[in-house]
């Protein structure tokens, strides 16, 4: 079958290992609240701050884990050009960072919370605002997942988070909002446990045309 | 692969890397979830265009003019493709290796591995390729390291590369032929039997005198690349 000939061409993915380098971090943005030092940077929207803690199956932290976050702007527009939506882009918000998890297994996420968006342009169809993750880590290939929080009537209908038919493993998608904010006034901080294997193992997702 | 169970229930279940305590406990176990037809646009990152330094696609030194890192200079070159074919342009390239030693300048490997650091050598860097999807990289050979002592498992030489830009993105590690390293190894062995040619790079004619090795990558997944813009 020529499907299956077109796949046998695929470059194999493989894990990053435990040396990766930090130098890759440092050469990308890592927070998106601040582009420079004392550079005065307004992204549109209400900043958040994302505490996400990795664990592996035996409840461990999992430190030095590589983090690729990707998201929509406040108006629910990605910086991508296969993104045809018609609301503004931010000239102050590229949506991309690259964040490594402490050696507590945590990663402390400084964004504005993105907005929602049409599935495609003029479906009547919404995405819930939602993070984009692909994980990287020593023992394990690229995951990838989406995050939700729980302040967001429009998860309800999101055709990502209903797609998973457990109503309680679709809350492993979705980031609480903390009574207290720690980031400072106005600011939105949320959590959320990611469970590589295990018990309460987090939903990955499959970019391969099955 | 892709039976019609897969289809209908959803995406691939993740193979364990055997004798690899992180994989076996980080690796998740349940099926992964076939992404809506609907909303299947990029899941992938589009970072924003890299600001280059001179000589970073050199990893032979750690800087221009700087001396060359012990161990014999290779050049990589290669191309970057869609499932198409069609040439992934001006996409960030990030590569990184052992020394001639087996050994990282990682500060988690100090104190693993009894091999030495070379001075003159990081053992990473970047490009980003061409209007055609090209790239070449000039690096060092990578010795083998020992990933378990316990068991006496040993990487063969290999190095990793990571694409990203546009929509795209893989992490994948290119080993050499010819190494009796590679059968052993537990995460060569884990790409299938008829991929595993995908994953060695290829000797190439000899450039700027280097021994040269040819890997293209192929990208897999729709909406990976973007519209043609010119
Ligand atoms: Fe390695």
């Amino acid at each position: 079958m020529a499907s299956e000939d077109l796949k046998a061409r695929f470059t194999p993915e493989a894990t990053i290992g435990p040396f990766y380098p930090g130098a890759f971090l440092t050469h990308l943005p890592q927070d998106l609240w601040t582009v420079a030092p004392l550079v005065a940077h307004h992204p549109q929207g209400q900043p958040i701050v994302l505490v996400a803690r990795f664990f592996d199956s035996l409840k461990r932290p999992v430190p030095s884990l590589v983090v690729e976050l990707w998201q929509a702007n406040a108006h629910g527009r990605y910086r991508h050009p296969q993104d045809q939506s018609a609301a503004p882009l931010d000239p102050q918000f590229d949506g991309f960072a690259r964040v490594r998890t402490s050696d507590e297994g945590v990663l402390r996420f400084y964004t504005i919370k993105p907005g929602a968006h049409p599935v495609r342009r003029e479906s009547a169809e919404v995405r819930a605002p939602h993070l984009r993750l692909t994980i990287f880590a020593s023992g394990i290939d690229r995951l990838i997942t989406q995050l939700f929080f729980d302040d967001e009537s429009s998860n309800q209908s999101d055709p990502v988070l209903q797609s998973i038919p457990d109503p309680r493993v679709r809350g492993r998608l979705i980031a609480r909002r903390r009574r207290t904010s720690g980031g400072g006034e106005g600011v939105g901080e949320y959590e959320i446990d990611v469970v590589l294997r295990g018990e309460d193992e987090t939903p990955f997702f499959d970019d391969w045309d099955g | 692969m892709n039976t019609p169970d897969i289809v209908q229930r959803g995406g691939r279940v993740l193979p364990v890397v055997v004798n690899d305590r992180e994989s076996e406990a980080r690796t998740p176990a349940n099926r992964l979830y076939r992404i809506p037809d609907a909303a299947r646009d990029p899941f992938t990152p589009c970072p924003p265009a890299p600001f280059m330094r001179a000589g970073e696609h050199d990893l032979t030194r750690l800087a221009p003019g700087r001396p060359q890192a012990s161990g014999e200079a290779i050049a990589i070159t290669g191309r970057i493709l869609d499932e198409d074919l069609r040439p992934v342009r001006r996409t960030l390239v990030e590569v990184w290796g052992a020394n001639a030693h087996g050994r990282y300048s990682h500060v988690i490997d100090a104190g693993r591995n009894d091999a030495p650091l070379d001075p003159n050598f990081y053992g990473f860097g970047r490009l980003v390729t061409d209007d055609d999807g090209r790239y070449q990289l000039r690096t060092i050979k990578p010795g083998a390291y020992i990933a378990r002592t316990d068991i006496g498992w040993w990487r063969p030489p290999h190095v990793h590369f990571s694409v990203v830009g546009s929509g795209v993105r893989l992490v994948t590690q290119m080993y050499f032929p010819d190494e009796p390293l590679n059968e052993k190894d537990f995460i060569f062995l884990i790409v299938p039997a008829a991929d595993r040619d995908r994953v060695i790079g290829q000797p190439a004619a000899t450039h700027a005198g280097d021994r040269a090795f040819r890997f293209d990558i192929v990208i897999r997944g729709r909406f990976q690349t973007p519209p043609d813009l010119d």
